[in-house]
């Protein structure tokens, strides 16, 4: 196969699997249907309307790990092509990566000691 | 043809991670059991709560089924029985499970209720913690095998399979892929006891019937992973290719099912200490480990 027609294979997929979804729906749809009674929307707190608002802005406490889970994702989108090449580029690919991958390894050491690592 | 065949494999896998999850959980073997629950499910009421963000609350449990599909795509039972060998295989499992945060992110946001948005915002701290830990033993993977095709992977592992080459970089992934199946110890985003279900909590009906057929596709594709990236895939003696990959993926499964029972279940904030301050060393570790092996013995 192609790559153009593996590709369009993984889009039938998704197109497979959204008519799948969908036809569950009908079949659903034909065994019952849902009955608008009062009360019965109210979402999962307790039988009652939640005090406050659910969509506020959400303190995310793992930030630290976040802004550092962004550098070694950067990096491994380069680790990918340099993997597959390891073998044949040898010692030098090995000291070549060894060297990025120290340096990144020192930011998570700086990180941490700087207290990053933890729930803030 | 192998494309339906394939997915009707992934059918009835879903199907006995299912009754395999039952097994685990009430230590009753019941094959019927996952039909009768389906059959509830699709019986019942889908309730919309009152002001949901209609698009992502639609979108969640598709988005969760395409994404365990999609990754089943590229993994091989046999060297033939594959839905397409990509050339990018081993990085397209990364991409396509990505999109599991995202479903669960859309399911959290979604209804508007407080338990599950917690749940979804839950998932996003583990995924800060487990997804280095999915892409770095990987990366070790592909090392050794030259090349990011799926098939190319195992075949790289005839002579010792990487679970022996790369013990280290097995017992992260594995440990990740639990957390990306949000499997027990790892299920806080949808625990039953303080969220009321999490993410599932605003989900009820054939709405829940898809997510949680997502979830088991989800399961089953990840042991799968495993084994084509750890236990030499299809390889083995006597039996034929498609039995090895049968009983290896089904006995992960059920380790991956029966360990999170004997564990206290895990915070987010937890997860994220023990991956970020053990975890990625330990990764930086096993491809540094793997880089020497590789050189030392072609």
């Amino acid at each position: 196969m192609s790559m153009l027609e593996q590709y369009g294979l993984l889009l039938g997929l998704i197109v497979g699997t959204v008519g799948f979804v969908l036809s569950l729906f009908v079949l659903a749809r034909i065994v019952g249907k849902t009955r608008q009674e009062p009360g019965k929307d109210v979402p999962a707190t307790a039988g009652q309307l939640s005090r406050d608002p659910v969509w506020v802005r959400y303190h995310a406490r793992y930030y630290g790990y976040a802004l550092l889970f962004l550098a070694f994702d950067m990096e491994m989108a380069y680790m990918y092509p340099w993997a597959v090449v390891y073998k044949q580029v040898g010692l030098v690919a090995l000291l070549d990566m060894g060297v990025f991958l120290a340096i990144l390894f020192l930011g998570l050491l700086y990180g941490w000691s700087q207290g990053a690592l933890r729930r803030q | 043809m192998t494309t339906v065949l394939l997915l009707l494999l992934l059918a009835v896998g879903a199907y006995l991670v299912a009754v395999l999850e039952d097994w685990t959980v009430s230590g009753r073997f019941r094959l019927t059991a996952p039909v009768l629950a389906g059959i509830a499910l699709l019986g019942r009421e889908s309730i919309v709560p009152r002001k949901p963000d209609r698009i992502f609350f639609e979108v969640a449990p598709f988005l969760l089924l395409i994404s365990a599909i999609l990754a089943a795509a590229v993994v091989p039972l046999t060297p033939d029985l594959i839905i397409t060998d990509m050339a990018t295989g081993a990085l397209f499992i990364n991409a396509a499970l990505v999109y599991v945060l995202v479903a669960l992110l859309m399911a959290g946001w979604g209804p508007d209720g407080a338990y599950a948005m917690i749940g979804g915002w839950r998932f996003l701290g583990q995924l800060i913690a487990y997804a280095m830990l999915i892409v770095m033993p990987i990366t070790a993977v592909v090392m050794r095998a030259e090349s990011l095709l799926t098939t190319q992977v195992v075949v790289s592992q005839a002579g010792v399979w990487n679970i022996i080459y790369q013990p280290l970089g097995f017992i992260l992934f594995f440990i990740a892929a639990m957390a990306l199946a949000f499997l027990p110890p790892f299920d806080l985003t949808t625990s039953k006891g303080e969220l009321a279900g999490g993410v599932e909590a605003e989900y009820a009906g054939v709405r829940l019937a898809v997510f949680r057929l997502g979830r088991l596709a989800l399961i089953i594709t990840l042991a799968a992973a495993t084994v084509i990236f750890y236990l030499g895939g299809w390889q083995g003696p006597l039996l034929p290719p498609w039995a090895w990959s049968t009983i290896k993926i089904l006995a992960v499964t059920t380790i991956m099912l029966l360990a999170g029972r004997y564990m206290p279940r895990i915070r987010e904030a937890d997860l994220l200490a023990w991956c970020w301050m053990l975890g990625i060393p330990l990764a930086l570790l096993n491809i540094l480990l793997v880089g020497v092996l590789v050189l030392v013995f072609p």
